[in-house]
């Protein structure tokens, strides 16, 4: 009996916390670009900084991917699969010049990392072939996603509550805007 | 008082539009011939187009090719004109190659705006006296300022696959009316043919066709607004019949002139050895190809009718050659091997000393209407003059600033027309002198210079430039002399002509650039007095120096 009712507390302990999160899904909307939507800001005890690395790559004279999302905390390893040199280089992020940085120079086939501890937009430039460009969207939450080519996105596992939703989209300026996920929530965006 | 204001409105709107089209950013990069093919900007070939960065340099020795791994660069894929499995047929078949995947063409346009030195007209102080400047029997007026429409041109270059690459370009229009317009460069280069004989990797190059001499520092592709004065220096001995130095040497080559013919090569521009040997026509005449023919005399180019022309005007062959060598300076050994070095924020130039030479042999040609020994027979005599261009080169580069200079040294030998009597004929010859018999050797023409020049790219799309040319040429003075009343312009009273020129050039965008150059000139005067040694003596000397001001964009 006692057994079963520690059962039946669990059942309905995982029914409430699955009611408590839900999902943000929806459309942004543009001619052509990328597109990624994020929460500013979660309730609760910040996230701990994630332990996977990401990858971006430099090849054949472009950043791949061309955009990039992590969290805050998260690590980048820039790799040069070309046979011609490269750098990479942001002058600024979201606009702060003061955390422009430049990782030099290194051979095809090594790598470099960098921890992005800053949120925000950070551009990416190569100095010797000025038309390469990509992003990495550092996000202040681990709550994003990246808009697939249709335009559609979905950030799981949403805890309820209001938030502040975030679309950046390449060329445009940053919207944001209030958002309520109370089981799941919709967002549709035109740029 | 309402035309002013009107001048002034549209003075006003063409102000607006000018600077709308030249500071409106637009959102695409510089897409020439190769930009197109891999998508990538003019920058990462050029500094301050059309000057090579290292890579550059490094695309362009490889056969207008990335050195390694081409074909994961290129954007638009080339058209496959046979599969590559037709190589294990061959000599069955025709060897597999590929053309660019779109024509791979660029085309160049200028403009420029200049303003001369106040004493510009003063050379038409030579006109017959009581000639008004700028009439009808006098010179033409020299403008102050002057608009001028520069060149349109349409380069084309690429790889044809199998290391053969290929390069033509032709000025379409100069001066906005057709009248000098003609061909540049033409030719295939078959690169690293050292692979089939078993030499070294790139040691062994073959360019066929029409080119530019591999110059230490090339003409047609400088940044400058104005060529070397060096480069241009055709040697015209003293023909001046006042002055005791007789010269009978009428060589109209110049070091710049495009050059037909065959050359080797091998070695790398940037860095260590580079060597090259051609093989070119000779024309000293400065005849056009087009206009030496013959009605009579069939041509294995064409028909009875003087067919496709020729571009020599005597059976020699000029040989030309040059050797150089670049130390890279950096201290880590595989920066120092690599295209460009690695700096500590990014890939760049590296730091250097180049130095080399050059060598140059002709045989300048004069066929004079003469006679035989006998004094009677007629004859055609011909006088063979060897001549020869030799001299060295530098350049040194740390970051971006480069500091580069050539010496040129020249020299004609000097046939002088006799008589049947063996006297030497006064020249210049008229109708009334003694018909040649032959020719005896006198003092040769000779002419020395060169320049020095240093590039500082002080931003990205900046270029300051400083330059100093000389020439050195006692025929220039001489042939150059008022007294001779038969010159129709003046040249620099000393022997040496020299200039500063103080340049910038700014790049708009990566294709549009805007540049900017003052040649401060050496002083000259047309009116002479004699001394009391009897050597004439310059009144009045003036300098015509001049400003210049061009807008380029390729695309």
């Amino acid at each position: 009996m006692k057994r079963n009712l520690i059962m039946l507390g669990i059942a309905l302990g995982l029914v409430s916390a699955v009611a408590q999160a839900g999902d943000i899904s929806g459309k942004i909307s543009a001619a052509q670009g990328a597109s990624v939507v994020y929460l500013d800001k979660a309730a609760g005890k910040a996230s701990p900084a994630p332990t996977q690395h990401f990858s971006l790559d430099q090849r054949s004279l472009s950043f791949q991917p061309h955009v990039l999302v992590i969290p805050v905390g998260g690590t980048v390893d820039f790799t040069n699969s070309d046979s011609v040199a490269h750098n990479v280089f942001w002058p600024a992020i979201s606009g702060n010049r003061k955390l422009s940085h430049n990782l030099g120079t290194w051979p095809q086939g090594e790598k470099r990392s960098y921890t992005f501890d800053s949120p925000g937009v950070v551009p990416l430039l190569c100095n010797v072939h000025s038309e390469m460009s990509g992003y990495i969207i550092v996000s202040p939450t681990p709550y994003y996603a990246l808009a697939d080519a249709a335009g559609n996105f979905t950030i799981p596992n949403v805890p309820d509550g209001s938030y502040t939703v975030t679309v950046w989209h390449e060329g445009a300026k940053p919207v944001s805007k209030p958002i309520t996920v109370n089981g799941s929530a919709k967002l549709d965006m035109s740029f | 008082m309402m035309h002013f204001q009107r001048f002034l409105a549209a003075a006003g709107f063409i102000a607006v539009v000018i600077a709308l089209t030249l500071l409106v950013p637009r959102p695409s990069d510089a897409i020439p011939a190769f930009s197109r093919q891999y998508q990538t900007s003019c920058s990462t070939c050029h500094l301050d187009f059309p000057k090579l960065n290292d890579f550059g340099k490094a695309f362009k020795d490889a056969g207008f090719k990335f050195p390694k791994d081409d074909q994961t660069f290129l954007k638009l894929p080339p058209v496959m004109l046979g599969a590559p499995a037709q190589k294990d047929l061959w000599p069955n078949t025709i060897w597999p190659g590929t053309i660019p995947g779109m024509p791979p063409i660029g085309l160049r346009m200028n403009n420029f705006f200049q303003v001369s030195g106040r004493h510009a007209n003063d050379f038409n102080q030579l006109n017959p006296a009581g000639t008004p400047v700028g009439t009808v029997g006098g010179s033409p007026y020299v403008p102050r300022t002057d608009f001028e429409t520069g060149l349109f041109s349409i380069f084309t270059a690429g790889n044809f696959g199998s290391g053969i690459a290929f390069w033509v370009d032709d000025d379409i229009s100069v001066a906005g009316d057709n009248s000098a317009g003609g061909l540049g460069d033409g030719y295939l280069k078959f690169v690293d043919i050292s692979r089939f004989v078993h030499l070294p990797k790139d040691s062994l190059s073959l360019r066929a066709g029409r080119f530019e001499l591999d110059l230490p520092f090339t003409q047609a592709r400088s940044i400058n607004l104005s060529s070397y004065d060096i480069y241009d220096e055709a040697n015209v001995g003293a023909m001046n019949s006042i002055v005791p130095l007789q010269q009978f040497v009428n060589n109209q080559f110049g070091f710049a002139d495009v050059a037909n013919g065959l050359e080797l090569s091998g070695g790398h521009q940037y860095g260590g050895y580079h060597y090259s040997i051609a093989v070119v026509n000779q024309n000293t005449s400065g005849i056009s190809q087009s206009a030496n023919t013959s009605t009579f005399v069939p041509s294995a180019t064409g028909g009875a009718n003087g067919g496709l022309g020729f571009a020599s005007d005597s059976n020699f062959k000029d040989i030309y050659s040059r050797l150089s060598y670049r130390f890279n300076l950096e201290r880590d050994s595989a920066s120092r091997k690599a295209v460009q070095a690695a700096g500590a924020t990014g890939p760049r130039d590296h730091t250097y000393l180049s130095l080399g030479s050059y060598y140059f042999y002709g045989r300048s040609v004069q066929r004079l209407a003469g006679v035989l020994i006998d004094n009677t027979t007629p004859a055609v005599v011909t006088a063979r003059e060897p001549f020869y261009r030799v001299g060295g080169d530098f350049s040194f580069n740390f970051r971006t600033f480069n500091l580069f200079g050539l010496y040129m040294y020249g020299h004609d030998r000097n046939q002088l027309p006799i008589d049947a009597n063996g006297n030497v004929i006064v020249l210049p010859i008229t109708t009334s002198s003694p018909l040649p018999v032959g020719f005896i050797s006198g003092r040769s023409a000779t002419f020395d210079g060169g320049f020095l020049q240093a590039d500082y790219l002080a931003l990205p799309w900046i270029m300051l430039i400083g330059r100093y040319d000389a020439v050195n040429s006692t025929a220039d003075r001489i042939n150059g002399l008022a007294m001779a009343q038969n010159t129709s312009f003046a040249v620099p009273f000393p022997a040496t002509r020299n200039r500063i020129t103080p340049g910038v050039q700014i790049l708009i965008h990566a294709n549009i650039k805007a540049g900017f150059e003052y040649q401060i000139r050496p002083k000259q005067s047309v009116t002479f007095a004699t001394n009391s040694s009897g050597f004439p003596v310059a009144l009045a000397p003036f300098r015509s120096n001049a400003a210049t001001v061009g807008l380029e964009w390729v695309y």
